[in-house]
């Protein structure tokens, strides 16, 4: 389950601590230094070896369809969380992937073409929104997703020619990776591709801008950040590992059909962000893991019951704790990269949603 | 091919008014909270439901059951506003509308859970056809609904325009310290905001479960989208706006499923043109007009 620590990431929370440089606190020595990789590396081989073992509850089935769900947390993440721009729209993205990957490889393309031109497509899509998103802010916005989601998923994922109508299309794994543990080793490595690419974009120029626009665009643009120029890139990544998370949705269930990205999914999908904790990478691997699983997970006839949990634990989050799972983790993931162990069961309120750009009043 | 087009129209427009009853909600809560609220049109399920369990498994008169279900329904307003949105006061507006997001899951999990997911036949309060015009039947069911809708757009702009408590609610979304130091509680009058859009997107519940089937979702399924579109478009703070929004979307929609009947080979082909034609007309509109059509500031 754990391989989120797959690559070797300080897995602080982007926020201004781990940004400060290890002033008073000072450095671990040699031997801190050691104990935090060993126990990094523990925790990956733990969850590699979870999907090998094939235990009773989490089957690696229910596994990596938790990894997907992890790949377009990270992706919403990126808009909600560094961008602080909402998408409630986000089923369009992924299903767009999801159509596009299926379509191409039963037309013979071969898998590993296909993912990318789903990577691509997704990646359009957003980019589309994105121009909208220049024009209007905050509610009005989250209004504009919706509506672009729910057009995009009873129109364009209405043509039969292209998904198969109520159908569905064929979506066949690609040679060597059929069964689902080595399909699973696969998931979890274009993971690990998203969690580097996501920790590198959040130490770049790239993501600092992405930042700053989301907590002030004025003063941004007044230190010469491109507002414009990087609010599009933030939609256009996001679309990509969006569209990069249908294919392997798509490719999962072996069959992908319109009903699949309904107006519920898109909220799960936020829902799973913000339970996380915005600005958490492992949070939203958490948060987003669970609800991949949970619903796999309750017995068939407790399935509301699932949801009702899930709206619950969204709206306890949001009242009570809003630095999500993140902030119950931040202790471990601090250590991890590097500062004391600081343990506190103070809540604070500083997460990212909190912030500037997404809370723009219209 | 005219009488078609105008049925079709007038249909639309009868659709156009349990909308603008949905927005007419969304505005109300958007003047009080400074949100736009996605539990509206789910309210309205909520409602339904209760009044099909107060005359179905109680056996109570309509008439009875009817103020009953409202009043249970202002209850759940009251709820929502204590557990959910007075928490969130000081929290930004798009965390809150996540949280009403949340709550219409909420709703319809335990919709699902209490209903399961078989459709029923809500009671209508009364039955029976008026009159007729071209094909356009306009039953006493729907003669209630405009009134209703209209007598209720009335209704609210007296109160926002005229009466101290309709200025004290555009006070308390706008300047909420300035508020409270003059002598108003504020928190009385967001609990009030919201028991009156909890009963308003009651009526359009109930109004409204006759006509589609009553199952766990339905008024969200059908008119969260187009109520927030009609509330957006005609300017989110008027509540003449969200009533003309409405009706100019049911319009539209009217419009488009007559043109995808008559022209089956271009638009016709597009599946959902009725939804894409209010999408792009959104967006026209907003992009030329940001502020709605009928928008001003308070």
């Amino acid at each position: 389950m754990a391989t989120i620590e797959m690559t070797p990431v300080p897995a602080a929370a982007p926020d201004e601590r781990s940004l400060l440089p290890l002033l008073d606190e000072g450095k671990p020595s040699a031997r801190g230094w050691l104990a935090r990789r060993i126990v990094q590396a523990g925790v990956i081989g733990a969850g590699l070896a979870l999907i090998a073992v094939n235990p009773p509850v989490l089957q690696t089935d229910r596994v990596t369809k938790g990894l997907i769900f992890v790949i377009i947390g990270f992706s919403l993440h990126i808009l909600l969380g560094y961008a602080g721009q909402i998408s409630l729209g986000h089923q369009a993205f992924v299903g767009v992937g999801a159509f596009t990957s299926a379509l191409l490889v039963s037309k013979g393309l071969t898998f590993w073409v296909a993912i990318f031109v789903s990577g691509a497509t997704g990646a359009l899509t957003a980019l589309i929104l994105g121009f909208v998103a220049l024009r209007l802010k905050g509610l009005v916005l989250a209004l504009v997703t919706f509506a672009y989601g729910q057009v995009a998923v009873n129109s364009i994922f209405a043509i039969p020619q292209l998904t198969g109508g109520g159908a569905g299309v064929d979506a066949l794994r690609p040679a060597g990776f059929e069964g689902d543990k080595a399909w699973a080793y696969l998931v979890a490595g274009f993971l690990a591709l998203i969690w580097l690419l996501d920790w590198r974009l959040v130490k770049s120029k790239a993501g600092r801008a992405i930042m700053t626009i989301r907590e002030n665009e004025v003063a941004a643009a007044s230190f010469g950040i491109n507002v414009v120029g990087y609010k599009i890139l933030a939609f256009v990544l996001s679309g990509a590992i969006a569209g990069i998370g249908g294919a392997l949705f798509a490719h999962h269930t072996r069959q992908v059909a319109p009903n699949d990205f309904n107006f519920q999914l898109a909220l799960v999908f936020v829902l799973m962000v913000v339970v996380g904790g915005l600005g958490s990478r492992p949070g939203v691997f958490v948060g987003s893991m669970f609800f991949g699983i949970f619903p796999l997970a309750v017995p068939s006839d407790f399935v509301h019951y699932g949801e009702l949990i899930g709206a619950l634990l969204l709206l306890l989050t949001l009242t009570m704790f809003p630095g999500g799972i993140g902030q119950q983790l931040k202790p471990f993931t601090d250590w991890i990269a590097g500062h004391p162990f600081h343990f506190s069961l103070k809540p604070q309120r500083e997460s990212g949603i909190s912030s500037g750009g997404a809370g723009v009043r219209p | 091919m005219i009488s078609a087009l105008l049925s079709a129209i007038i249909l639309g427009l009868i659709q156009g008014a349990v909308i603008g009853l949905v927005a007419l909600g969304i505005v109300l809560v958007y003047k009080g909270s400074r949100v736009f609220n996605f539990a509206q049109a789910e309210l309205g399920t909520v409602a339904a439901f209760f009044l099909y369990f107060l005359i179905d498994v109680v056996n109570v008169n309509y008439f009875v059951a009817l103020p009953l279900a409202l009043i249970g329904i202002g209850i759940v307003g009251f709820l929502l506003e204590r557990l959910i949105v007075r928490p969130l006061f000081d929290a930004p507006r798009v965390t809150m509308l996540v949280a009403t997001a949340g709550v219409t899951l909420l709703f319809i999990a335990l919709e699902l859970i209490i209903g399961h997911t078989q459709t029923r036949i809500l009671a209508k309060a009364a039955d029976g056809t008026a009159f007729t015009i071209l094909t356009v039947s306009f039953t006493y069911q729907r003669m209630i609904v405009i009134a209703a809708v209209v007598g209720l757009a009335i209704a609210s702009a007296w109160f926002f325009n005229k009466t101290d408590l309709g200025l004290a609610v555009l006070a308390t979304s706008q300047e909420p310290v300035a508020t409270e130091l003059v002598g108003i509680g504020t928190r009385r009058i967001s609990s009030f905001v919201w028991v009156s859009a909890a009963v308003l997107g009651g009526i359009a519940g109930v109004l409204q479960g006759p006509d589609t089937l009553l199952y766990p979702g339905m008024m969200t399924r059908e008119f969260l989208l187009l109520g927030l579109t009609a509330a957006v478009l005609g300017g989110i703070t008027s509540l003449s706006g969200a009533f003309i929004g409405g009706l100019l979307i049911g319009g539209l929609n009217g419009l488009g499923s007559w043109a995808q009947g008559q022209f089956t080979a271009s638009i016709g082909a597009i599946p959902a043109f009725p939804e894409v034609l209010v999408f792009v007309v959104l967006l026209a509109v907003l992009s030329v007009r940001p502020q709605g059509l009928f928008g001003a500031e308070a």
